[in-house]
């Protein structure tokens, strides 16, 4: 049963916009899609190598800014930029994990963060080049949402598959020797340096093609979104501590909890604190109304905080946990 | 215990799905207007005010007996000031809620990044605050922008160069790193060298810096006749502090609207923001019909003052009332009909959407250039709607 779990969840999303056809969960999906190949990047490199990488907005970026100047400067298909934009961002994450890899831990997470910073800086300066702050806007192609939704849908699949697949090769078990003990891992004369470089490309060329998908799907980029530390390269982090840090399923699990919180809260859940306000003509619920809908970062952080303390794995990590908390009682309920 | 939990998760639960019903079934015989506006985040400053003057104005024009007998239902959707955000925003306003018309759009980057899905999706948009000229360029027909292009709005002031500071010569600009700073520094260049004055430096800043030592320190060493700024809240108020730290002294102190016209301006600079020019859109002395009865009545309610941008939203809500009426039906197309023929005076000015330059359905409204005085800001150009003479050159620091 658990085996065939993903393949009945996956035809389930195969099915969605054709069953259910409203714009704005569609919507709400991609981003989703986008996040879980930006999450599994991550996981790559943090999860599976245990290079922990504050940076991932740069790679991200990287793609978007591809596909965004690809039709900005030279009226080519935005599309070009799911090609191009993955293999920009190794170009950016080569250099950078050459130099870098050489620093451990804490070092290289900080260092990472200083590549995030750079970059930004650069899209926001280099005016003549990327437009500054102005930003790239290009008509997006299609108007339905279902033609994104497959594209999206196909793009996490792929990446989920691929870091899978990655992970039963010799490959995946260098990485997981250099996450365990480093050390050890060169003493038995695995070059470190170099699949540490493999894992970060990898991961790079995930995040950017996923980068690539938002410019095309967005239609707009400017530095502070694509390049934000706040909200990607930490949102990054999060979706892989939520999900599961070293799982294959984490990413796709905890970008689903990460977009579906910040949209919860950002409506004020759907309007119901609202509409209950409304009904009751209560001052007070109409004030925490107003407060729930503006605490979507707290809640964020409430969510990471339980998240740490008791699924210290993430939902997917510690999923047979969550489930022995909730399989007795489902037990009870049932000789009752 | 543990089953109580799960039960109040349940409950929860359940609520949760009531909901969608609950804030549905409010809405049965309302006209429902989506408005977009950054309620949280760095401009939740400016998208408070905003979101306060058009719950002012829906309570009157609700009061009045609505439109042609059925209420307005504003939906007003967050956009944390995030382009991204305010995507998601939109598609839940027009696919979800099923919003007949779009207003709000507060910053230029999250307005640029939400009207193409608007006009994609053929939905009328009344943009009442994002500013950057190419939002209304595209020759796009469902968005119309009640405010004028940031290009524009030193207009009042190039008059004022020209006939009074005539021995202004040489230009510093500031600005910051946003798309409001980088694309309103660009055109005002352009309009020195209109002017015939020499830009010697134009340099952005990060927005959020604290420290404007290292660039006012360079303006100094340039030393610039006219200084002129372009930034949000935080920074105008540092930028002028620090001015004043440094002893810098130009013959005058500009800035481009936005965070120099607000009254935490004052609060937060002090003294120093005395005999501090700034461009404007509005102010509660022009010469408008309900200009001044909208400041007072918004003093009175919030116990605040208010500024252009609440003052542009207040408007904005009378013109979408105003186009629902006219609408031949409540369809989008129609209401997007009525919109074009707009021909309404407001407490912001007349609006009238109209084409001209590269622009498309643009409300084209004169400038004013205002000046602290002694704590109050003061309409002083054009001459024939000032409140106060202008006070200029501005007072060397040490002889104030």
């Amino acid at each position: 049963m658990k085996k065939f779990m993903p393949l009945i969840l996956l035809i389930i999303l195969i099915i969605f916009p054709l069953v259910y056809q409203n714009a704005y969960y569609q919507h709400l999906m991609i981003l989703v899609f986008i996040w879980v190949a930006i999450g599994s990047g991550w996981n790559m490199i943090a999860g599976f190598t245990g290079q922990v990488s504050f940076g991932d907005a740069a790679f991200f970026g990287t793609g978007a800014y591809t596909a965004g100047l690809l039709a900005h400067h030279f009226g080519i298909s935005a599309w070009w930029g799911m090609a191009f934009g993955g293999i920009m961002a190794m170009a950016v994450a080569f250099p950078f994990g050459w130099i870098c890899f050489r620093l451990r831990g804490a070092y290289f997470a900080l260092a990472s963060l200083a590549l995030n910073e750079v970059c930004r800086h650069i899209a926001t300066i280099a005016e003549p080049l990327t437009q500054g702050m102005v930003g790239i806007l290009i008509m997006p192609t299609f108007v339905s949402k279902i033609p994104y939704y497959y594209i999206a849908l196909a793009l996490a699949v792929v990446s989920v598959i691929s870091v899978q697949f990655i992970m039963q090769t010799k490959w995946g078990y260098y990485f997981l020797s250099i996450r365990e003990d480093q050390d050890a891992a060169e003493s038995l004369g695995i070059d470190t340096h170099r699949y540490k470089m493999v894992s970060l490309n990898i991961a790079a060329f995930l995040t950017g093609m996923a980068g690539a998908l938002f410019m095309n799907y967005m239609g707009f980029i400017d530095p502070e979104v694509v390049f934000s530390l706040h909200d990607i390269s930490i949102m990054a982090i999060l979706v892989g501590i939520v999900g599961g840090v070293g799982t294959i399923y984490g990413p796709a699990v905890g970008a689903f909890v990460m977009v579906a919180v910040h949209e919860f809260f950002r409506t004020g859940f759907f309007g119901f604190f609202k509409g209950l306000a409304v009904l009751t003509g209560s001052d007070f619920l109409n004030i925490a109304a107003k407060y729930i809908s503006h605490a979507h970062v707290l809640g964020f952080g409430i969510l990471v905080v339980l998240v740490i303390l008791y699924l210290p794995n993430g939902i997917v990590g510690d999923w047979n946990k969550l489930v022995g908390k909730l399989v007795p009682f489902k037990k009870k309920e049932a000789a009752t | 215990m543990k089953k109580s939990k799960v039960l109040i998760g349940l409950i929860l639960a359940v609520a949760l799905i009531f909901s969608f019903g609950v804030s549905q079934s409010i809405a049965a015989d309302t006209i429902k207007v989506g408005i977009v506006l950054p309620l949280t985040g760095k401009l939740a400053k400016f998208g408070e005010i905003e979101n306060k003057s058009f719950l002012m104005a829906l309570k009157e024009i609700n009061a009045a007996g609505g439109v042609n007998g059925k209420k307005i239902e504003l939906i007003i959707e967050d956009t944390t000031g995030k382009p991204d955000v305010g995507r998601s925003a939109i598609e839940k306003l027009i696919s979800l809620d099923k919003v007949v018309m779009l207003g709000g759009g507060y910053s230029s980057s999250v307005t640029w990044a939400t009207i193409a899905v608007a006009q994609q999706n053929k939905v009328p948009f009344l943009v009442n605050t994002g500013s950057a000229d190419k939002i209304t360029e595209q020759g796009w027909e469902y968005i119309f922008r009640l405010n004028p292009p940031v290009s524009e709005y030193p207009g009042a002031f190039a008059s004022f160069l020209e006939t009074i500071a005539t021995d202004v010569k040489t230009v510093a600009i500031l600005h910051e790193n946003s798309l409001f700073g980088q694309s309103g520094s660009k055109k005002f260049v352009k309009r020195c060298e209109a002017l015939g004055l020499e830009v010697l430096m134009k340099e952005g800043y990060e927005a959020g810096a604290i420290d404007f030592k290292p660039l006012l320190i360079k303006v100094k060493a340039k030393k610039a006749d006219l200084v002129y700024m372009i930034s949000y809240i935080m920074d105008a108020s540092l930028l002028m502090r620090q001015s004043k730290e440094l002893n810098l002294n130009p013959k005058l102190f500009v800035g481009g609207a936005a965070g120099f016209t607000l009254p935490e301006f004052k609060k937060n600079a002090a003294k120093a923001s005395n005999f501090v020019y700034s461009a404007t859109l509005w102010t509660p002395s022009v010469p408008y019909p309900g200009a001044q009865a909208y400041y007072d009545k918004f003093v009175e309610i919030y116990n605040e003052p208010t500024e252009y941008h609440g003052a542009e939203a207040y408007s904005a809500m009378y013109v979408i009332a105003d186009a629902l009426k006219r609408a031949k039906s409540l369809t989008r197309k129609d209401v997007r009909n009525a919109l074009a023929s707009t021909n309404l005076i407001t407490a912001f000015g007349p609006v009238k959407f109209i084409s001209y330059d590269k622009k498309t359905n643009q409300n084209k409204l004169p400038t004013f250039l205002v000046q602290w005085i002694d704590g109050n800001l003061e309409t002083v150009w054009p001459k024939n709607v000032a409140t106060k003479g202008y006070i200029y050159p501005i007072p060397k620091w040490s002889k104030r």
